[in-house]
């Protein structure tokens, strides 16, 4: 017997208990669909966590951050300067694999006042970079130009957090050309950042703005990140050591020279594929600027997204395993079905037999016959998360709105087609080891 | 060579302690061509005998050969081929399978022996055709009446030529005169040289064959009758 006339034999019998072959595969059908909920649901988180972090600078950024030096060099640990702007140029001149260098200073706690209007927060030196590097953009106006820099030009470019705090009377203006003062000192803002939330936030604005509405003031805003960038106050970075680092008192108050050392290195290494290659690159350069002292370390977003790969792991897992259940459940309603219709037909069996069936031609049919249930309930268990699917786009939050890889369909639906194949093993073994003799017998 | 040859076949039943010999000590030799009649009174091993000649069964002991395969101690798969290509079964109560049609049911054993499916339709109504039932090829098995599922399960063990045909009281669940129908086909078939073999319990029956076995007590005593009665 070949393969073909023993699937129509399957498909003829399942078509002639259409109602008893559905219930059969309902608990395939709502294993495949939670299955496949599952897996969409955990990539829409992943996919909007990876989002999230992207928008404060995805993988391509690495941080040069500062580290403990080793036992060994301990003693020499005052040999280093430090990160300072010298690392920045080497590593601009030196690695052709960085395309973009950004060198920054914050100065913390100062204040940005405009009239009574008053706010504590950090200002960053930058340079160009800055801008690419940390994945800004201006909204009105410009930003720092490297004649900024050169010229030690007191200008400043504000995020809308700022505008809002300072202009509470219009927090949505733009106002370039205006003075404001960071530790008493007069600068002249010459652009505003875009505002920046998340994609949700935003289409819920449009939503309600489109309807006439004022929209509610979002209260979660990914992990706080978005709010910080939208308190950026960036100012050139010479104007920053010029205004405020040009003499540094140490301990006893007596004057310690300017002081060069930046608070954040940040890179952006330009292909990717060339990662580690362009990390090592950096090291060693900074390997040179520091005259051997290994007091710097690279922080990079690689971490950040094996960590949130791991928590979707584990989440897929464990959910996986919930659906994988539901579905092994599916597989022993198959089995008890066919027990269950084998011994409805154990007269056919015995005349199959009798006309020359072989023990493996009626295995066959009993396992096609499953595999067919498994199959068919696969697909429509398919058809069946489409619905749920869209349900859950709509409750869901928009940003982790569950999407569907073809991966999890594909794995969702093998699953369910060897769940059928499985589960038929024992019935078409029932089957196929009856004795023709009582088989023809049996009333 | 015969085309059916028994030496001392036993077929020995054990059920917890006690031992049943359906079958003690069984030989003949048939003849192709031959019209055999198995006799003998309830539970005597008729049917147990007809299991052994189906190769649906294999003897405790002794030899069977069948057109000159020895079967006595051939395995499951062996058998089912030579069900299926040597073996015609017709049973007491027909044996169709009711959710096929006639043409459907006729075709099962040619399935199993890898026919084509064009092959398969036409040799079924050819065989359909030959019992006389070509105008109900499209019926379900409950849509005929006694007489005509014998037919159709005739057909269904001609289909593979086989060369010898079996028949364990074909006519048991029918009334006389459809009965005689069927009886007459088994003649109709005989003499266009297949080889029959068939159990009854009416010796009116038995007396139209030329190879008498009976069975008593699973011991058989054989006759041939030159000129039977017809
Ligand atoms: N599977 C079995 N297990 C045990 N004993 C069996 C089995 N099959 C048949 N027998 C016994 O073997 C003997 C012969 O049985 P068989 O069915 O061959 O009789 P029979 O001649 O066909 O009877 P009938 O005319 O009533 O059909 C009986 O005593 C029966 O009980
Ligand atoms: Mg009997």
């Amino acid at each position: 017997m070949n393969l073909l006339v023993g699937l129509l034999i399957g498909l003829k019998e399942i078509r002639a208990h259409k109602f008893r072959s559905f219930l059969t595969m309902l608990g395939v059908i709502l294993g495949v669909a939670s299955l496949l909920s599952m897996f969409g649901l955990t990539a829409g988180m992943t996919k909007g966590m990876r989002d999230t972090l992207k928008s404060v600078g995805g993988v391509e950024q690495v941080r040069v951050v500062q580290k403990e030096v080793s036992q060994d060099l301990l003693p020499l640990r005052d040999v280093s300067p430090g990160r300072t702007l010298v690392d920045a140029m080497a590593i601009k001149k030196g690695s052709v694999l960085i395309s973009h260098v950004s060198p920054e200073v914050n100065l913390g706690g100062a204040t940005v006042s405009r009239g009574a209007h008053t706010a504590r927060i950090p200002v960053v030196g930058a340079t160009e970079d800055f801008l690419t590097v940390n994945i800004h953009e201006v909204a009105a106006g410009r930003f720092l130009s490297a004649l900024d820099g050169e010229r030690a030009q007191r200008v400043a470019v504000i995020g809308r957090e700022v505008v809002r705090e300072l202009w509470p009377e219009d927090p949505e203006s733009n106002p370039l050309g205006q003075t404001v003062l960071i530790n008493g000192r007069p600068f002249t803002v010459v652009g505003i950042f875009n505002f920046y939330e998340r994609e949700a936030d935003r289409r819920r604005r449009e939503i309600a703005r489109s309807e006439g509405r004022t929209p509610s003031k979002s209260t979660r805003d990914g992990w706080g990140m978005y709010r910080r960038k939208n308190q950026t106050v960036a100012i050139p970075l010479r104007t920053l050591f010029v205004e405020f680092k040009s003499g540094v008192l140490g301990p006893q108050n007596e004057d310690q020279g300017p002081d060069h050392r930046l608070t954040d290195l940040v890179l952006k290494v330009g292909d990717t594929d060339r990662f580690e290659e362009a990390l090592s690159q950096v090291a060693n350069i900074l390997n040179f600027t520091h005259r051997g002292i290994d007091d710097f370390g690279f922080d990079t977003r690689e971490d950040w997204f094996d960590r949130i790969e791991s928590s979707a792991r584990a989440a897929r897992i464990s959910g996986g395993l919930i659906a994988s259940i539901s579905l092994l459940v599916g597989g022993i309603g198959i089995t008890n079905i066919m027990l269950a219709s084998i011994s409805e037909r154990v007269r056919e069996i015995g005349v199959r037999r009798a006309v020359g069936a072989r023990q493996r031609d009626i295995f066959a049919q009993i396992l096609v016959e499953s595999t067919v249930i498994g199959f068919i309930g696969g697909l429509l268990g398919l058809a069946f998360s489409v619905v749920l699917l869209r349900l859950l786009v709509m409750i869901s939050p928009a940003e982790n709105a569950p999407f569907v890889e073809p991966g999890a369909v594909l794995i969702s639906f093998g699953f369910a087609v060897v769940v059928g194949v499985v589960s038929g093993i024992y019935p078409a073994w029932r089957a196929s080891t009856l004795d023709p003799i009582q088989a023809l017998r049996y009333e | 060579m015969p085309l059916v040859s028994l030496q001392n076949v036993h077929k020995i039943y054990r059920i917890a302690d006690q031992e049943i010999r359906a079958l003690d000590g069984v030989s003949f030799e048939l003849e192709a061509g031959e019209f055999a009649a198995i006799t003998g009174p309830s539970g005597s091993g008729k049917s147990t005998l007809m299991h052994l000649l189906g190769c649906l069964d294999t003897p405790t002991t002794g030899r069977i050969v069948l057109d000159g395969i020895d079967v006595s101690q051939a395995d499951s798969d062996r058998l089912s081929h030579i069900r299926n290509r040597k073996i015609g079964f017709v049973f007491q109560s027909f044996n169709l399978l009711p959710r096929l049609n006639v043409l459907q049911n006729v075709e099962l054993p040619m399935i199993y022996s890898g026919v084509s499916a064009r092959e398969r339709h036409q040799r079924a109504a050819e065989a359909v055709e030959l019992v006389g039932l070509s105008d109900r090829v499209q019926n379900r098995p409950l849509q005929l009446s006694g007489g005509q599922c014998q037919r159709v399960a005739i057909a269904r063990a001609l289909v593979n030529h086989p060369p010898i045909l079996l028949a364990d009281e074909p006519t048991g669940n029918l009334d006389s005169k459809t009965g005689a129908d069927i009886l007459a086909l088994f003649h109709d078939l005989n003499r266009q040289g297949r080889t029959i073999i068939l159990v009854t319990h009416d010796a009116q029956i038995a007396a139209h064959a030329r190879f008498q076995i009976e069975i008593h007590d699973g011991r058989a005593a054989t006759r041939r009758t030159p000129h039977p009665v017809s």
